[in-house]
């Protein structure tokens, strides 16, 4: 036995063991919520001792960096924005939750628009992470609404799994391990193969996506669960009186009428509107535009920061119909967007940030805290709670 | 059941742990039902072609040794492989078995019986011993053909009579290829051949040679053990050493890192280069080929280096695979380092039988001529394995004349301006063996050997980045061997001083588990 223990296994086990210790003790924040694949209400959410919430990018759920305060400050319109990959754009500034930030800047709103969206997350991720920012006095949530149950599925099926006995998990339980996978698969894998490589070699789980997808009675099932998950989420938030624009995806489709397909996510958004419900369709406001294709990025949907920036206007439009409902007296005075501003971000073809002179790239310090004058909240009105909003 | 998976590192220490605790006799029985029991997890249905390669060896043995064995005992033996198809049968009906099969298995077992009893009785006894060697080739051929080549011969018939404008429409059998059904077969019918030189006694402990036949650490993907070299080793009653465990051990773990780490991450790249769907250039062409010339190696010496550790931890000394075949001087080194129990099976049951060098020049490369293209076909049965076989035939044959003769450097590894033209030359010429080798099909090959030509980026990928891909894969592989170049053992870890060796454990450890979700099977289960 002594012999079967040698100094180079004993090496080699502490070495382990030391990097083991190393990743629990520097790195045990990414971990927050790994095995929960996105269906663990804290991860990604710190809440620090100085009334800041920092959201982070931790491994089960990839906020882009943001901080806040707990508690929102008095004058402030707070927004969340909650959805998949195509809200959570191009990049922290090409995104349409920190367009929006912009031009209600330039309105004279002190707004504070930040940025939740994950990519992958259906509806029950957004839930989750819905009941947890209710906490943090919203002014106005909008649930960017697409189809992702596929991949809802298969995280749910992989957060289930991983909790089970099996010994294919154990390895990864281990930190350093999943850790070093981790930057495997997301510094190398993702980003030394090209992307059709990468496409066949993943082709499992491609095919089973397409079989999915293409599985009338799948379907059916998803938009009945998209309906009625996100009829749950604009009842709970009601329940808190905030206000929810529901915002619907659409994709390229050349087989559906006008070129654009909202999977039926237009008709469902539109039955659930209602006082402090509200509805902006992407199919609407892209044919809208005109020359829709040159807002796409690619056929899943994805925008462009030009698509980004006219979403962001579009959202700013409904704000501007909906200014008293909303506590948004700003509003009300403000000339449409791009009526009088020709140098604005729609028509000089630079963002808004870019225009105004663009913050770090990051967004990982203070958002929103803006120095506009805003209207002040109606005496007596709880925070978080607009006079003319609906009980 | 796949070295891999998460089964054989629970099914692997079990085995152990229990081996060790048993008597002799319940060591080789624990040894045969943990063999079975590993070969039936891919199908179960197959076992019973690995009972008939072992009764017709074990029966034949005996016989070419002189021993008759009794005419009841070879019927039972006979009827085992039928026994056990008929058992599938009738307790697993979801296979759709037809009744056919247990029937013909019931029939072709009395054809050996009768045929051996025949042998017997009316041959002379000098002429015996050849009667049943031929009877045993006869018989693990008929079933290797039949298993492997049977479609392939009749798709090439009915090609060939297409071409001559006539049209076939027989209707061929779906036959399913049985994993290493080549390696145990080859085993086997060495053994057989070894008795019949008197290389080798014959096996009278029937379950000796069966777990011989089937021992579960080499049984589907060799390395191909000898008879002499393995029985006795089984027959030996030892016991536990520490060393055992420290050997075997690393080869397992340096195995996985070959497989795992280098190989799976390669073939990412060799898979999108040979597929007739990827627009190539000159630079895809090469990258997917380099590519490939890791991936099978990694994957293949992987698999041996598991192998020999798994047996090395029961105490058991495998031979020897490989031995930094990318470093050959010349072809003839090559397949002294690569696939080293394939070639020397060749070379010593194939080649010498049909004259070897002893011959005039022109039979000497007639022998290699037929042997390598017979080399190849073991590979698969495909026009573009016997084109692989056929190469490093052609490479053998060019090796017998200047210039390429007179380019040999010495045989020793020694570093001299003749071994560094030597190596990259014949690293070169392997990496076209490898494109032939890869290619789905001939007319991909064709497209594979214009695309050399053609350096312009229009119209494929990028390549720069899956370049880097490749090194970062390729290159801790590269140190490794460097490492132990200077042992000649590709696993030869234990003489690295213990602190560098304790440090290597652990980073092949983290390299392995990096990579471990990206599992494939190994590339020679299908031989």
């Amino acid at each position: 036995m002594k012999r079967l223990i040698t100094p180079a296994f004993i090496l080699a086990v502490a070495l382990l063991v030391l990097a083991e210790l190393v990743a629990r003790t520097f790195f045990a924040r990414d971990f927050s919520g790994r095995f929960e694949y996105g269906f663990d209400s804290e991860a990604g959410f710190a809440e620090r001792a100085d009334g800041k919430v920092e959201l982070f990018r931790a491994g089960g759920r990839r906020f882009r960096p943001q901080t806040f305060a707990r508690k929102r400050p008095d004058g402030i319109f707070r927004i969340f924005v909650l959805g998949d990959s195509v809200p959570r754009g191009p990049s922290s500034h090409g995104a349409y939750a920190w367009c929006l930030g912009q031009e209600l800047e330039g309105l004279g709103v002190r707004a504070q628009s930040l940025n939740l969206a994950v990519a992958g997350f259906g509806v029950r991720r957004c839930q989750i992470v819905l009941r947890k920012i209710l906490a943090y006095d919203p002014s106005l949530i909008i649930l960017h609404v697409d189809n992702n149950e596929y991949a809802d599925d298969r995280e749910y099926r992989r957060s289930q799994e991983f909790k089970s006995w099996h010994p294919r998990h154990w390895p990864m339980k281990v930190y350093i391990f999943r850790r070093l996978y981790e930057l495997n698969l997301e510094k190398l894998f993702w980003m030394l193969v090209p992307e059709p490589i990468r496409a066949r070699f993943a082709v499992s789980d491609a095919d089973a996506q397409i079989a999915a997808s293409l599985d009338a009675d799948k379907i059916k099932e998803w938009q009945a669960r998209i309906k009625a998950t996100t009829a749950e989420s604009v009842a709970l938030a009601r329940r808190h009186r905030v206000p929810v624009l529901l915002l619907t995806q659409c994709r390229l489709d050349p087989d559906f009428p006008g070129g654009l397909n909202d999977n039926g996510l237009d008709a469902m958004a539109e039955s659930l509107t209602g006082p402090g419900v509200y509805h902006l369709s992407m199919r609407e406001t892209l044919l809208g535009a005109g020359n829709f294709r040159a807002y796409f990025r690619d056929l899943s949907g994805h925008l462009k920061e030009n698509g980004h920036r006219l979403l962001a206007q579009a959202i700013l439009e409904i704000l501007r119909k909906q200014y008293a409902s909303l506590g948004l007296a700003a509003l009300k005075e403000a000339e449409p967007p791009g009526a009088a501003r020709p140098e604005s971000s729609m028509t000089a073809g630079k963002p808004p940030a870019a225009a105004a002179g663009s913050p770090p790239e990051t967004q990982s310090g203070e958002v929103g805290l803006r120095s506009f004058a805003s209207p002040a909240p109606a005496p007596g009105a709880p925070p978080g709670r607009r006079p003319d909003t609906p009980e | 059941m796949s070295f891999i998976s998460w089964h054989y590192l629970i099914f692997l220490p079990l085995i152990i742990i229990l081996y060790w605790q048993l008597p002799h006799k319940g060591r080789l029985l624990l040894l045969l039902a943990g063999s079975y029991f590993f070969y039936g997890c891919w199908d179960v249905r197959f076992l019973a072609l690995v009972l008939a390669t072992t009764c017709i060896d074990y029966v034949s043995g005996l016989s070419v040794g002189g021993q008759r064995t009794g005419p009841g005992r070879v019927l039972l033996l006979a009827w085992l492989p039928a026994a056990w198809i008929s058992g599938c049968y009738l307790a697993l009906p979801h296979y759709g078995i037809p009744l056919a099969v247990p029937a013909v298995a019931v029939g072709l077992g009395l054809a050996f019986f009768a045929l051996h009893e025949a042998i017997w009785r009316l041959s002379p006894e000098s002429g015996r011993p050849r009667f049943f060697l031929i009877l045993s080739i006869v018989f693990c051929l008929a079933i290797l053909g039949f298993f492997k080549y049977f479609g392939f011969f009749v798709d090439s018939a009915k090609s060939l009579l297409r071409l001559t404008g006539l049209n076939a429409n027989w209707t061929t059998l779906q036959i399913i290829l049985p994993v290493g059904i080549s390696f145990y077969t080859f085993q086997s019918l060495g053994y057989v051949i070894d008795v019949y030189r008197r290389v080798s006694p014959a096996c009278r402990s029937f379950l000796t040679f069966a777990t011989f036949d089937a021992f579960f650490p080499q049984m589907v993907s060799g390395p191909i053990e000898r008879g002499k070299s393995l029985i006795p080793q089984l027959q030996a009653e030892r016991p536990f050493r520490e060393i055992y465990v420290q050997d075997g051990l690393t080869m397992i773990l340096v195995g996985f890192f070959k497989k795992v780490f280098v190989a799976d991450n390669c073939a990412i790249l060799a898979s999108y280069v040979f597929d007739n769907r990827t627009p190539l250039n000159a630079y895809w062409a090469i990258l997917g080929v380099v590519a490939f010339t890791f991936q099978i190696y990694g994957d293949f010496s992987g698999y041996t280096d598991i192998a020999r550790g798994s047996a090395k931890l029961l105490g058991i000394d495998l031979m020897q695979n490989f031995r930094f075949p990318y470093v050959a001087r010349n072809p003839s080194d090559f397949w002294g380092r690569w696939h080293i129990s394939l070639s020397t099976w060749f070379r010593d049951y194939l080649y010498i039988p049909l004259g070897g060098n002893r011959g005039t020049r022109w039979e000497t490369l007639r022998n290699l001529g037929i042997v390598m293209v017979l080399a190849g076909l073991w590979h698969g049965a495909s026009w573009i394995f016997v084109l692989w076989g056929a190469y490093h035939g052609a490479l053998l044959i060019l090796y017998h004349f200047p210039p390429l003769r007179n380019l040999a450097p010495p045989k020793e590894d020694r570093f001299s301006w003749r071994w560094a033209l030597a190596v990259p030359l014949m690293w070169g010429f392997t990496m076209v063996g490898w494109a032939i080798f890869r290619s789905p099909s001939l007319e991909h090959l064709g497209a594979w050997f214009a695309a050399l030509g053609n350096w312009s980026g229009v119209g494929v990928l990028d390549w720069h980045s899956s370049l880097t891909w490749l090194l970062i894969h390729a290159v801790p592989l590269v140190l490794l061997q460097l490492l132990t170049w200077k042992y000649q053992d590709e696993t030869g870890l234990e003489q690295v001083p213990w602190a560098a060796r304790g440090v290597i454990y652990a980073v092949l450890v983290l390299l392995v588990v990096s990579s471990s979700q990206h599992d494939t099977e190994f590339i020679y289960f299908q031989f």
